[in-house]
């Protein structure tokens, strides 16, 4: 295993998703600082779009709320809400890039409750526009930390609909899951172990699951990170300051 | 005639007890100064909506003004939970309506059209729409399904802006967010500005003009308002008081002395303002001044 740590290697592999030239919806954490890393060095023309309504935005740090004024300082559009939900139920959004307490082997994400035993719900902060990006996004990229407890056969409760929900042409859900230390497809509608980080095993990959999820048969090992993107993941992580996930 | 009033007068004339408010700001211009008015005026059995919430709701619901949220989301955002609302929904004090962003923006968008519903391609699928009771619509023309959003109009709006003239013209700069179809949506506006400006600044101006003064039932000059969140032009955003607010709301009791000492406790939003470092929100003011250069 090389040196970058766990958090670089998420930002940095997810970052290597986006496409320049794309149009992202980005929410907050991971994800924006994913969308950053990706516009800061191969994909500089990528379109950033966050749900308070800027448009075409680069922020010069990570922003610690979807309105926070990070987001406007160097945007290029102020828009709406209303008119950023309109791009993306149109299907003028190539990627959405979500995060949240509980992924499943069909790529249902959970923001809204975890079941407790003996014990009334544990209460999260709900979908924000995590479903609307869900369901509307032309592709869903999933960005989620090597922990054990994030992974579930089933999540608690489906906030955002994965792969089996009915969707519009051209809508195709989630396609990827980016860890630290692999990259999952959802080819066959179900999680599906892609590739490993360079220097992981298969079985180290796994290892955040509780279930034996299909393999891609031969496993590919993903291109090592280049010093640059993760150069430029860490300053983000450092700016960022707080937690991940 | 003036709309100008004090936000004391303000609140006590336009938000009852049980009353549907719709609390602006996305990220900027979060109300706080209207919100620690409630709290002060002790209203309670509120019905909060909008898509997005901040710490503003967690405050309202802590204080025990609210008797549910109809909403997108509560949390602290990028810091996590938003305690006090995770604590009174375990408890069944306070009830939610969980919807999504764009549901929440289509139903006020609704309510600004005057329809009862909006088509939209969302809540097809997932928990959502079931514990919303979400109902479907057919397209005439096209026979596509669709879930039909219904609108929603609240009992009053209150939101932040830069600036308004006597008259209640309201201009607003930067992000707004879901603010103006809440506002235009609610039968009733309560604004509070940083500025009180004259009637030819706003007409010299009038494409920053974001909501008209016939709809506007009170303006109250608060300088600060919209603190710890940011006004654009004015002052940055406190991310620390936010996340002070993180720590201090893991812990009821201590939350509660500080409601009572800090909001209950103060005679008005300026009074509170004045016990915060001047240093701090002097960075905020230059800060924001830096941006837009």
């Amino acid at each position: 295993m090389s040196e970058q740590t766990d958090t670089v290697r998420l930002v940095a592999l997810a970052a290597r998703e986006i496409r320049d030239h794309e149009v992202c919806f980005v929410g907050i954490g991971v994800p924006s600082l994913a969308a950053m890393a990706a516009k800061r060095t191969h994909a500089p023309n990528a379109v950033l779009i966050y749900e308070s309504g800027a448009i075409d935005a680069d922020p010069p740090k990570p922003p610690l709320s979807t309105g926070s004024p990070a987001v406007v300082a160097n945007t290029a559009m102020i828009g709406s809400c209303l008119s950023v939900f309109a791009l993306l139920q149109q299907g003028r959004i190539d990627r959405g890039l979500l995060s949240a307490a509980q992924v499943d082997r069909e790529g249902n994400l959970n923001s809204t409750a975890l079941h407790r035993s003996g014990r009334p719900d544990l209460r999260l902060v709900g979908s924000g526009g995590a479903h609307d990006i869900a369901l509307l996004a032309r592709e869903v990229l999933i960005i989620m930390p090597q922990d054990k407890r994030r992974f579930v056969e089933r999540v608690d409760y489906v906030t955002s609909p994965g792969t089996r929900a009915p969707r519009l042409s051209g809508r195709q859900g989630p396609t990827a899951l980016i860890t630290s230390h692999a990259r999952f497809s959802f080819d066959r509608g179900e999680l599906t172990l892609d590739a490993v980080a360079d220097g992981v095993s298969s079985a180290e990959a796994r290892a955040c699951l509780t279930w034996r999820p299909p393999e891609v048969a031969p496993l590919r090992t993903l291109a090592p990170i280049d010093r640059e993107l993760a150069a430029v993941a860490e300053t983000l992580i450092h700016a960022w300051g707080r937690d991940i996930g | 005639m003036s709309k100008i009033h004090s936000l004391r007068e303000a609140i006590a004339e336009n938000v009852g007890d049980g009353d549907t408010v719709f609390i602006g700001g996305f990220g900027q211009c979060i109300p706080f100064a209207a919100a620690h008015e409630i709290v002060r005026q002790r209203r309670r059995r509120l019905v909060l909506c909008r898509s997005g919430a901040d710490i503003v709701f967690d405050l309202l619901v802590a204080a025990g003004c609210v008797e549910k949220i109809i909403a997108g989301y509560v949390g602290n955002p990028g810091l996590g939970l938003a305690h006090a609302f995770r604590r009174a929904v375990e408890a069944g004090t306070v009830a939610v309506e969980d919807w999504t962003n764009f549901a929440m923006v289509l139903r006020f968008h609704a309510a600004v059209l005057g329809v009862p519903f909006l088509p939209a391609d969302i809540l097809s699928a997932g928990d959502i729409p079931a514990a919303v009771n979400v109902r479907k619509v057919v397209c005439p023309y096209t026979g596509r399904d669709l879930s039909a959003i219904p609108m929603l109009a609240p009992d009053v709006a209150i939101i932040h802006a830069q600036r308004a003239d006597a008259a209640g013209n309201v201009q607003l700069f930067g992000l707004p967010g879901d603010t103006l179809e809440g506002a235009l949506a609610s039968r009733r506006i309560i604004a509070t500005v940083e500025e009180i400006v004259a009637p030819a600044a706003i007409r010299a101006a009038p494409d920053r003009t974001v909501l008209p003064a016939f709809r506007i039932a009170a303006v109250s000059k608060v300088r600060f308002g919209a603190y710890p969140s940011y006004v654009d032009r004015h002052y940055g955003r406190d991310d620390e008081a936010y996340a002070d607010w993180d720590s201090l709301s893991r812990d009821a009791a201590a939350l509660e002395r500080w409601i009572a000492a800090e909001v209950i406790g103060r005679a008005d939003y300026a009074d509170y303002i004045a016990a915060i470092d001047k240093k701090r929100l002097d960075a905020l003011v230059a800060e924001a001044a830096a941006v837009r250069q």
